[in-house]
């Protein structure tokens, strides 16, 4: 199931600003959302990451994360862990340059010739480990590698985009005045009505058990959002009826 | 204001005003007492990015169905807007030339571009989208745009 | 101001829009070239993460913050963070009021991006000015 959601890789930069190394993360990042791998990989600023709400934060749980930090203080990874899921790779620059022996990496506006060197390795890096996370089965639930699944080769062709604008979907619902965010629910639902998994007991079990991969459910509030979820879901697939009628 | 229809797509709230009539494009007009006043609906203005500039033709303009009345420049893209109706430009919104962000802010609101007197409001209205179609044709374009991401 | 104490500047490096990209260069200009012994560079992830220094360097200073958009991450974060915002810059108006200006690139910004950040860059100057100025007046 969680094969058809996941067709990018995220890529989070520290893109700090107090060291050069911190310029070449973020130009790594850039050069492998840009250049490398833009149709199979997706950003989210660090700043809105870390300020933005659910749906921003859902960023890891959703995709197989990148991390590029440029020092070992490690913002863009302890981020990630701290608000959303834990990486499924990372790199930090200054170990990079180290193992490299690229020597003193310089220039925070205008990096020298190492920090670009460091640019280019870094990218080439992320890029490899790209094909990797997609040829791999990323579970969210255990933030491990549980599997090795075929790529999946029906890849939409998309410019990699800012995840400010989000490919992360999320339904609201409201019970006795308070709203409720289901992070990826539109997505299972086009997911599951796809498969031809009509409403029952056994679907919304499914759909459950998904649903709480990429969200907490409290037990006070469980009943009811249940109860929603499957409703949302009779709506959704009578709303695709047509569709499912075609095929 | 009225009641609106709404819907979610993503982690966005898209807004569609009942009391006015739409283009494909998401340009809003209302009609009251014999003036039209036209605006960028929420799913165009949320799409469209922060607002940096709002250049609306001038009060005296005379347009026809379709022809351009406004530039609109965001930090994502440049749009050209099209006026959902024919006749004579009266008013521009003095507040875009300052804060153009009201168009973000309060798109069916303090955010209108400009106010047209029509010259066959009838002939244009036919033309128009009432808001519940215009909310099934916004759903479908939120939707598409998803896709590909 | 005492001698210790310095303007930090904090831009909001957003990497989604070449906004964010001049922010990052008007912030290098400031602390950098234009008023290196006045100010400081905090990076705003080590500040939200609970840097210890970070988070005393903005709770005893005057902070300026530089967003690259209407989400105003950088202006947020301090708050949230505990810190005050001694002047809040927004890279949209900047462009607003020079609009031959246009900024575009993310890794690498154009020469009108460049000029914004210049632009923006000066602004900030002034305001360090101001602030280093009443700090001494204040002690």
């Amino acid at each position: 199931m969680a094969d058809r959601l996941q067709k990018k890789v995220g890529i989070v930069t520290c893109s700090g600003e107090e060291l050069a190394e911190g310029t070449v993360s973020r130009l790594a990042a850039l050069k492998v959302l840009e250049k490398l791998r833009p149709d199979d990989t997706v950003t989210i600023c660090l700043p809105l990451f870390l300020a933005g709400g659910e749906g921003d934060r859902a960023f890891a749980k959703f995709y197989p994360t990148i991390t590029i930090d440029g020092c070992d203080k490690r913002c863009a990874y302890r981020g990630t862990q701290k608000y959303s899921n834990t990486p499924a790779a990372s790199i930090v620059i200054t170990d990079l340059a180290a193992e490299q022996a690229l020597g003193e990496i310089e220039g925070k506006s205008d990096l020298n010739a190492a920090g670009l060197t460091a640019v280019d390795l870094a990218a080439e890096q992320a890029a490899g480990q790209v094909d990797e996370l997609l040829g791999k089965h990323w579970s969210r639930r255990e933030g491990a590698f549980t599997q090795t699944n075929p790529k999946d080769e029906d890849s939409h062709e998309v410019t990699a985009t800012c995840s400010c604008g989000s490919g992360i979907p999320v339904q609201l619902f409201e019970i006795d005045g308070r709203k409720f965010e289901i992070v990826a629910l539109p997505l299972l639902f086009k997911t599951f009505s796809g498969q031809r998994k009509a409403p029952s007991d056994d679907t919304l079990k499914e759909i459950i058990a998904e649903v709480r991969i990429y969200n907490v459910i409290e037990p006070e509030n469980e009943t009811a959002l249940i109860d929603k979820i499957d409703q949302a879901y009779q709506d959704y697939w009578k709303d695709n009826e047509s569709k499912h009628e075609q095929n | 204001m009225t009641e609106y229809l709404e819907t979610q797509v993503d982690k966005f709230t898209f807004k569609v005003e009942k009391d006015r009539f739409y283009t494909t494009f998401g340009v809003w007009a209302l009609l009251y007492g014999g003036t039209a006043r036209i605006g960028l609906s929420d799913y165009l203005q949320q799409t469209s990015g922060d607002i940096a500039f709002a250049d609306i033709q001038p009060a005296g303009t005379v347009l026809g169905t379709g022809e351009a009345c406004a530039s609109i420049e965001t930090i994502k893209v440049d749009l050209e807007i099209l006026s959902p109706l024919a006749g004579k430009i009266l008013r521009v919104n003095p507040s875009l030339e300052m804060t153009p962000e009201v168009i973000n802010e309060d798109p069916y609101g303090q955010g209108w571009l400009c106010e047209i007197e029509p010259s066959d409001w009838e002939n244009d209205l036919a033309n128009l989208l009432a808001p519940e179609a215009y909310f099934e044709i916004m759903k479908n374009q939120a939707e598409e745009e998803l896709k590909k991401k | 101001m005492s001698k210790e104490k310095k303007v930090i500047i904090i831009p909001c490096s957003g990497v989604g829009k070449s906004f964010g990209t001049v922010s990052r260069m008007a912030a290098y200009q400031v602390t950098e070239d234009d008023r290196p012994a006045t100010t400081q560079l905090v990076p705003l992830a080590l500040l939200v993460l609970g840097d210890e220094e970070a988070r005393e360097t903005v709770e005893n200073n005057p902070v300026v913050v530089i967003d690259g958009c209407q989400l105003a991450c950088a202006k947020k974060m301090v708050l949230e963070s505990g810190g005050t915002v001694s002047k809040e810059m927004a890279v949209l108006d900047f462009y607003r009021q020079n609009r031959e200006l246009k900024p575009q690139g993310i890794s690498q910004l154009n020469e009108g991006g460049k000029k914004l950040a210049s632009v923006i860059a000066a602004a900030v100057d002034l305001v360090v000015d101001e602030l280093t100025e009443e700090g001494g007046k204040n002690g």
